[in-house]
């Protein structure tokens, strides 16, 4: 068995048949069914989005101490880099807690992807190839070949409206998650989330089908709700009071912790009690001897021997 | 603590990972098709075979841009060698943009039907085109302005009428020699079939899920029938009996005369391809990958064979053998009097178009658009030709 076999078993197989069925269920509309597939996988994948947006706002938030730390040792990379990690650590920010849910993500949204492009099966080769995919489920059968039109959409065919409002949609998701950023590569880097990637997306919707688009449309509304939920508009209005919750706050004060020991000059090394801190607070946990505090301030932590001159020393 | 000397670039993988899905979107790494192939049986007359080849899509990196502009041949039937080819326009544009298929191409999956003098064929650009069989040289198109919707199954001739079943739903019957509009008769879906007319009545199958009988002449209904799945095959007609199978994984046997239901017989996938009829046996492929030998009678099973491999191509009979095809180009004989099974022929090319019989030399024509000849009795190939 190759790997297409497989992922046509674990991933295609599943999608496209629930698709047909969810179909057959929602009035033998395939629109409603796209929109209805795309909520439960958002659903289904809540927890990791949740804690993707969060500490993607986490590290967004932690900018201004990292254009500092770039100020401060933009010559030496491997300082810099070590200073960063050690930023990331302190704060209870983990730049894998951005990459591993969008990861795991990926093939989910794939999977997703051809299925929908399968299950239209507007020309014959496609229609006959999905045969491979079926279940023996009577239903599948008889729902089969799907109708694909949905309110004035044709699904198999692109819309300019669609396509607009795909790339408004992603454009508004973008903005909201964006901080301000005086780093000119964040910046750049920044801008070119903005407003390349919605761009490119609307302009494939026009090349694709759109009953794809009517998913990216679903998923990108989806998770600005999810956004808002969170923080509020973010980035979309100037400035909007942000309605952070418990868990945000955490890690803003944390962050402002690790910002104000830095301004002190003081290369903070976690004593492994602190590090016992990190872990009790990002598994939500209460410290047992702390009642559920935040743990000391960074300034009374044990300094770490230097030899040579300190590096307060070096800034001055 | 160990830290790592290398932060991780989140934003720039983050970046890259959407990047990549971009690019698996715009190289169509999916594999999916967006633009139809098509690829005609061959239909034989006086030493020259017509057929409309497949649209190869074009591969490559980035925006791949299959022909839109089909074409039909002829080709000699002894050596292989093309009399003429000529260029069917009127591809459609659909509006697309950047890697989209900017015009719906002229795909031809029905084979083409002769009268008279005349060669037809009908395009996935929704129009059908009649032509000198001798010259090549345009007679008539219909419609003569614009293009109806797809027209994925082929014409049939009865008298001086032409029949043809389209994705909007609608049959047609124009005028064999004029390419006027006679009648259409609307159904409630697509319909992908080749009409068959038989004694006066036209026999059309319907994504609809029903199976209509209509007069020939003025296109008034006679009866229909009510599946539980789409018919994308063509029906068979023999001793006054209907033999079709659909989607929902049944074969039906239904009496022409009423439309009633004589039998069903249900397989494991869907039927796309026509039966053949045996005396009193139907052979009949399915996605399955298995060819059903059935009682016309009663429909119960009297053999199955296991051919490893779907069936959508129409088998032919050559005295009392059936010779079937597979998708992955394996022609099989099935002995009619004794339901053996053997190989006729290995291609080792993807088949989708019917099977041609003249003359004891069986034509084959292949996704990779080759066309081959094979002697009928022996297997053994006599020519094989490019027809691109």
């Amino acid at each position: 068995m190759g790997i297409g076999d497989i992922w046509n078993l674990i991933a295609m197989q599943p999608v496209i048949n629930v698709l047909i069925v969810l179909t057959h269920f929602l009035f033998n509309n395939f629109g409603l069914a796209i929109i209805a597939l795309t909520l439960i996988v958002n659903g289904a994948m809540f927890p990791l989005t949740l804690k993707q947006i969060r500490a993607s706002k986490a590290m967004q938030e932690m900018q201004p101490k990292i254009a500092e730390l770039k100020k401060k040792y933009g010559k030496d990379k491997e300082k810099m880099a070590r200073e960063q990690m050690k930023l990331y650590k302190e704060s209870g920010v983990s730049p894998a807690g951005c990459l591993l849910p969008l990861l795991i993500q990926m093939p989910i949204w794939i999977a997703l992807f051809q299925s929908i492009m399968r299950v239209l099966a507007v020309i014959p080769e496609n229609l006959a190839g999905l045969s491979q995919y079926l279940y023996s489920w009577p239903v599948v059968y008889s729902t089969l070949p799907l109708n694909n039109h949905f309110l004035w959409l044709n699904l198999a065919s692109g819309d300019m409206f669609l396509a607009l409002l795909v790339g408004g949609t992603m454009w508004v998701q973008q903005k909201m998650v964006m901080t301000p950023t005086v780093d000119p590569s964040q910046k750049t880097q920044s801008s070119l989330m903005l407003w390349i990637m919605p761009i490119m997306f609307a302009w494939l919707t026009l090349s694709f089908p759109s009953g794809l688009a009517l998913f990216w449309v679903t998923s990108n509304i989806f998770r600005i709700g999810l956004q808002y939920w969170i923080g509020g508009w973010g980035g979309l209005v100037k400035s909007s009071p942000k309605r952070d919750t418990g868990r945000d706050k955490k890690y803003k004060k944390r962050i402002a912790e690790v910002e104000e020991a830095s301004t002190g000059g003081a290369d903070v090394v976690p004593s492994s009690a602190q590090e016992e801190d990190v872990s009790y607070e990002e598994s939500g946990d209460k410290r047992p001897d702390s009642g559920g505090g935040y743990r000391k301030s960074p300034r009374d932590s044990k300094r770490k021997p230097r030899k040579g001159k300190s590096h307060r020393s070096k800034r001055g | 603590m160990r830290i790592r000397n290398k932060a991780l670039p989140v934003g720039k993988i983050s970046l890259l990972i959407v990047l990549l899905l971009v690019g698996l979107l715009v190289t169509g790494c999916t594999g999916i098709r967006g633009s139809p192939e098509g690829g005609s049986g061959a239909t034989i007359a006086d030493g020259t075979i017509f057929l409309s080849p497949s649209l190869k899509q074009a591969g490559g990196f980035g925006c791949s841009s299959p022909a839109v502009q089909g074409k039909l041949v002829a080709v000699n039937a002894e050596t292989g060698v093309q009399r003429w080819e000529v260029p069917l326009t009127g591809a459609v544009s659909s509006g697309g943009f950047g890697c989209s298929q900017s015009s719906i191409p002229v795909a031809v999956y029905g084979s083409p039907a002769l009268f008279e003098d005349l060669v037809y064929v009908a395009g996935y650009n929704g129009k059908v085109y009649a032509l000198n069989a001798e010259s090549g040289a345009l007679r008539w198109v219909y419609p003569r302005e614009g293009n109806i919707d797809s027209i994925v199954g082929g014409v049939a001739i009865a008298l001086d009428k032409l029949y043809f079943g389209c994705a909007d739903g609608n049959v047609y019957a124009l005028d064999a020699a004029t390419g006027d509009l006679l009648w259409e008769f609307a159904t409630e879906d697509k319909i992908w079939s080749t009409p068959v007319a038989d004694g006066g009545t036209l026999y059309v199958s319907s994504f609809d899920k029903k199976l209509y009988a209509l007069s020939a002449t003025d296109g008034t209904e006679k009866w229909e029938f009510q599946a539980e799945g789409a018919f994308a095959s063509t029906p068979l007609v023999d001793n006054g009996t209907i033999y079709i199978g659909t989607l929902d994984r049944y074969f039906y046997a239904i009496s022409a005369v009423d439309g009633t239901l004589k039998w069903e017989f249900q397989a494991e996938k869907w039927f796309w391809t026509r039966a053949v009829a045996f005396e009193n046996t139907i052979y009949v492929g399915c996605y399955d990958n298995k060819v059903y030998a059935l009682d016309a009678l009663s429909g119960n099973k009297i053999t199955e064979f296991d051919l490893e491999s779907p069936v959508r191509s129409w088998g032919v009979l050559v005295e009392n053998r059936v010779l079937i095809a597979t998708e992955e180009g394996k022609i099989y004989t099935i002995d009619a009097v004794n339901n053996q099974l053997g190989l006729f022929a290995d291609i080792a090319e993807t088949i989708y178009a019917p099977l041609s019989l003249s003359e004891g030399v069986l034509y084959v024509y292949t996704q990779e658009q080759n066309l081959h000849a094979l002697n009928a009795d022996t297997g053994v190939r006599l020519w094989v030709q490019p027809v691109k």
